[in-house]
């Protein structure tokens, strides 16, 4: 008995592509929306929480100063207490960047004074006499980082006559 | 945009394929560094504009304000509150005896008497950053920050 054998189908398997394009156009805009690829100049910092921060409005960073106090993390650099997920106290592995540059206490002072004469309120303060500084600072310290340095920040503002000074933190997620 | 890939139907059919290799690439990127961004918020707490850091209390002057001491405990790794003399364990015992002690103030007419915040600068910011909360969580506006009498005093 002879096999039976079909005759040979041409098939063409050409699958709709278009719905498939129409998904990965959507999730590429929600990915691309939801990226966070400004440079900004925040360094990565892990920020304090703290539920009744006022949300953080300042789109304009015109007349915003950001120093960030953040723990090391250049290339090589090992820190056993920070690396562990404890709290480091040594000040020398700390930095104060502004706009993703690192500054001492020294440099940060100048830096502050030049940040200063940015923007200078019209009338000097009728106390003191001084012209004081218009310019805002935003203190981005990480949670760990010791109160000591946030002190140095905060008075290398006043040195400067800035006295417009915010403090960062963070909104704790939602339960 | 839905629509047929038979070229019979359409007689300008594209070939979608390279099109979609570009996309996937972009979609590959955009997920590998998507990261949700964290919500940050902010504490105003502006200098008082006529005394600076160097301007030290004339001691003559009766000082005014709601002191909240903070030292570290180094053999427990811990801040240690105190209110006035009186030891803080708790937030929830923190945010009332402030409450009691603004209150007090406010009845006096005095609304604007400051908490100073006066730690250790070997204590963590976070734990600073809690008493700040806690003073908002009250209505205190008006925080502080003490810093050391500089050399020579």
């Amino acid at each position: 008995m002879a096999k039976f054998q079909p005759p040979p189908v041409e098939e063409s398997v050409s699958p709709n592509l278009i719905p498939m394009i129409d998904i990965m156009f959507l999730l590429l805009l929600f990915f691309m929306l939801g990226a966070d690829m400004s440079q900004r100049e925040l360094e990565e910092v892990t920020l304090p929480q703290a539920d009744m921060v006022q949300a953080d409005s300042n789109t304009q960073t015109g007349d915003l100063t950001t120093v960030n106090v953040h723990h090391r993390t250049d290339h090589g650099f090992k820190c056993a207490v920070a690396d562990g997920g404890g709290v480091c106290r040594d000040e020398s592995h700390w930095l104060m960047a502004i706009r993703g540059k690192d500054y001492t206490r020294d440099t940060l002072n100048m830096q502050l004074q030049v940040e200063a004469t940015l923007s200078v309120e019209p009338v000097a303060d009728p106390k003191t006499g001084k012209q004081l500084s218009a310019r805002m600072v935003m203190i981005r310290a990480d949670q760990n980082a010791p109160y000591g340095l946030v002190q140095k920040v905060i008075e290398a503002c006043s040195f400067a006559n800035i006295y417009k000074i915010q403090v960062g933190a963070a909104k704790p997620p939602k339960a | 945009m839905a629509g047929s890939q038979d070229p019979n139907e359409n007689p300008v059919a594209i070939n979608v394929v390279p099109m979609v290799d570009v996309i996937f690439c972009l979609c590959v990127f955009f997920m590998c560094s998507f990261k949700f961004k964290q919500l940050e918020g902010k504490f105003d707490s502006w200098l008082p504009r006529n005394k600076g850091v160097g301007g030290i209390a004339d001691p003559s002057t009766l000082i005014e304000e709601i002191r909240v001491a903070m030292f570290w405990d180094a053999q427990n790794e811990r801040a240690v509150r105190q209110l006035g003399q009186r030891r803080v364990d708790t937030d929830q015992e923190l945010q009332q005896l402030l409450k009691e002690a603004h209150d007090d103030y406010v009845r006096l007419n005095k609304p604007d008497v400051p908490v100073t915040i006066d730690a250790d600068a070997r204590i963590p910011w976070r734990e600073v950053v809690n008493v700040v909360n806690i003073c908002k969580r009250d209505q205190i506006d008006k925080i502080e920050f003490a810093f050391g009498a500089p050399p020579g005093h």
